[in-house]
């Protein structure tokens, strides 16, 4: 437990106090998520000066805005675009993107399956909550089967993505998964994906508690994150036995890795040599 | 079944049962799990069999691979009925870990018996009964010296030690055996060729030197030994209770702080807001603060020195 050992960690000096408290429901796994998000920060050593926090909109979209860090709170499922200029405008910024499973997965999809094959050097946070909690509790790309929202009041009937079979598959260079309960691996996660080189894509499974956890009968949120720890596998067991011993699908951990070139460099240095070449030719 | 036939079982029973008792000779094992409890009753059960006498061995061991309870009785004599020992009248109790031999202290017969057992102490999960990092200890707190005063014949030894300085602590029960041996009139060849086909192959010359030390130290055992080598468990707390400080205007009464506190020592108050209910018990683990959503607990602790 040395890495838990954090007598050091003051998450009050990470937050603008004077916006809370926040306005998240009570029992909202964000507000774990961004603890263990800034832990990871606080345990590297980055400065808030040289940290860009990008967000979109919904639930997640919002808890960006409670950072006292730079931040931008941009259009609907575009965070990931909007951090692409400016990781590529400002290359010494350590830019962390927070988005939602419908900001990053329906309205946004199509700009996280470009940063993934891009590897641009991003960290992509997508809290997963099952649900657009923000805007009235539609289904989202992550619903589970037979699930209640209020766009699906006979039950979900849509496949479900896997967001990190789909980042892997699309080339993000590390792809992550954890629970909210576990926070100090949550924390050892993100330190992995922050200190990555290349785009770096970590699901976190948080609860909805008001919005879809009612509505489906899941219990208070303690009750729902417990919940999701009997439905983990953790990528280690999977070494140790050929079928998962438990009935749950989401394996956590880091469940995928690769060294791909990383885009802003070779960007960078591709025009570099395409502009000697063209000043060359004109002289 | 008439009145008067059942009398005569009754007491045909009875009878069956003094008998029994006065010619069984009663060995009470006990250890934790993994010191090899079964293995010692077994040589002992084996050498009875080799001596033409009736054996009763009954065992138990459940939660042994977590460090649990083994006890295993034996007896054996010319005829043996019952495979159990009734209380109070074990002729030799082999304690293979401090508490639990006073466990079942009980069990020794208190004008005859022996009392057998190793100082070595394995402090139990359910001996910690303060959750306080360093917290005090639920572990017997009785002395050799103490036992000794009230039973003259106890051979206290710390067999853990000696088999380590042998070089394998793992033979502390030969060890024991050895000072067993003492209280058994068998041959001591039997008892080595006993164990030897016990144990693992490559341990059979250390086991036999265990025997023998453990032998020679209850034919003659050291005057003040034992009152040095057991010492009670006492543990300081390292750390100082640690300190909640809950913000109360950003509690939102999730419930999440209380539901998961190991201590139980949080709740909620009529206003729906977090309160500590029991300040000692906090032991600082940081359950509370990492899951709260609303960042209102903060947990302070302060390292204070060791006071061991």
């Amino acid at each position: 437990m040395s890495s838990a050992e954090h007598s050091d960690f003051e998450i009050r000096d990470y937050l603008r106090t004077d916006l809370f408290p926040h306005f998240m429901c009570p029992g909202c796994g964000h507000g774990i998520a961004l603890r263990a998000l800034l832990w990871a920060l606080h345990e590297l050593g980055i400065s808030m000066d040289k940290l860009a926090l990008v967000s979109g909109i919904g639930c997640s979209g919002r808890t960006a805005a409670y950072v006292d860090t730079n931040t931008m709170h941009v259009t609907h499922g575009r965070p990931l675009a909007f951090a692409t200029g400016l990781k590529l405008a400002r290359p010494d910024l350590e830019v962390v993107v927070i988005t939602g499973d419908g900001d990053c997965l329906a309205i946004g999809g199509n700009h996280l399956i470009h940063a993934c094959r891009r590897n641009l050097d991003l960290t992509c946070v997508m809290l997963n909550n099952e649900v657009y909690g923000m805007t009235g509790g539609q289904v989202s790309p992550t619903t589970s089967n037979d699930r209640f929202t209020t766009t699906t009041p006979l039950g979900n009937h849509e496949p479900v993505f896997d967001a990190c079979e789909l980042a892997a598959a699309a080339g993000a260079s590390l792809v992550g998964r954890e629970i909210t309960l576990q926070t100090p691996s949550l924390k050892d996660l993100f330190r992995a994906a922050l200190s990555h080189r290349g785009f770096s894509f970590v699901e976190v499974i948080s609860d909805c508690t008001e919005i879809f956890g009612r509505k489906n009968d899941l219990g208070n949120s303690t009750e729902m994150i417990l919940k999701q720890k009997s439905a983990i596998r953790p990528e280690s067991y999977g070494n140790v036995v050929d079928q998962p011993f438990r009935p749950g699908n989401w394996s956590t951990g880091i469940l995928a890795r690769n060294e791909r070139p990383e885009y802003g460099t070779n960007y960078r240095e591709h025009i570099a040599a395409k502009l000697a070449v063209a000043v060359k030719g004109h002289r | 079944m008439s009145r008067s036939s059942h009398s005569t079982a009754v007491a045909e029973h009875h009878d069956n049962a003094l008998r029994d008792s006065a010619v069984a000779t009663n060995v009470l094992v006990v250890g934790v799990g993994g010191q090899g409890v079964i293995m010692v009753s077994k040589v002992i059960a084996l050498l009875c069999q080799q001596h033409q006498l009736q054996v009763k061995q009954s065992e138990v061991h459940g939660m042994a691979k977590r460090g649990g309870v083994v006890f295993s009785h034996v007896r054996f004599g010319e005829q043996v009925y019952s495979p159990t020992i009734p209380t109070g009248e074990a002729d030799v109790i082999l304690a293979l870990e401090w508490a639990e031999g006073l466990r079942w202290l009980r069990y020794l017969n208190p004008h005859t018996g022996t009392f057998i057992a190793d100082t070595q102490q394995i402090v139990p999960p359910f001996a910690c009964c303060n959750r306080q990092p360093g917290g005090l200890s639920g572990y017997d707190q009785l002395t050799a010296n103490e036992i000794r005063s009230q039973l003259p014949g106890t051979l206290a030894l710390d067999a853990g030690g000696i088999a380590a300085e042998l070089g394998n602590s793992k033979a502390a029960n030969t060890v024991l055996l050895g000072a067993l041996s003492t209280a058994l009139e068998f041959p001591v060849e039997d008892w080595q060729s006993l164990i030897a086909a016990a144990v693992p192959p490559q341990t059979v010359e250390v086991n036999r030197r265990a025997f023998t030390t453990g032998r020679e130290w209850a034919l003659n055992p050291p005057a003040s030994n034992a009152a040095e080598s057991v010492t009670p468990v006492v543990l300081e707390p390292v750390r100082a209770p640690a300190e909640l400080e809950i913000t109360e205007a950003w509690c939102k009464g999730c419930d999440i702080c209380v539901k998961v506190c190991p201590e139980r020592c949080l709740l909620l108050n009529e206003r729906e807001v977090v309160e500590i209910s029991d300040p000692a018990a906090c032991t600082g683990c940081r359950l509370c603060e990492w899951l709260c959503p609303d960042f209102a607990i903060r947990i302070h602790i302060q390292t204070v020195e060791a006071q061991v």
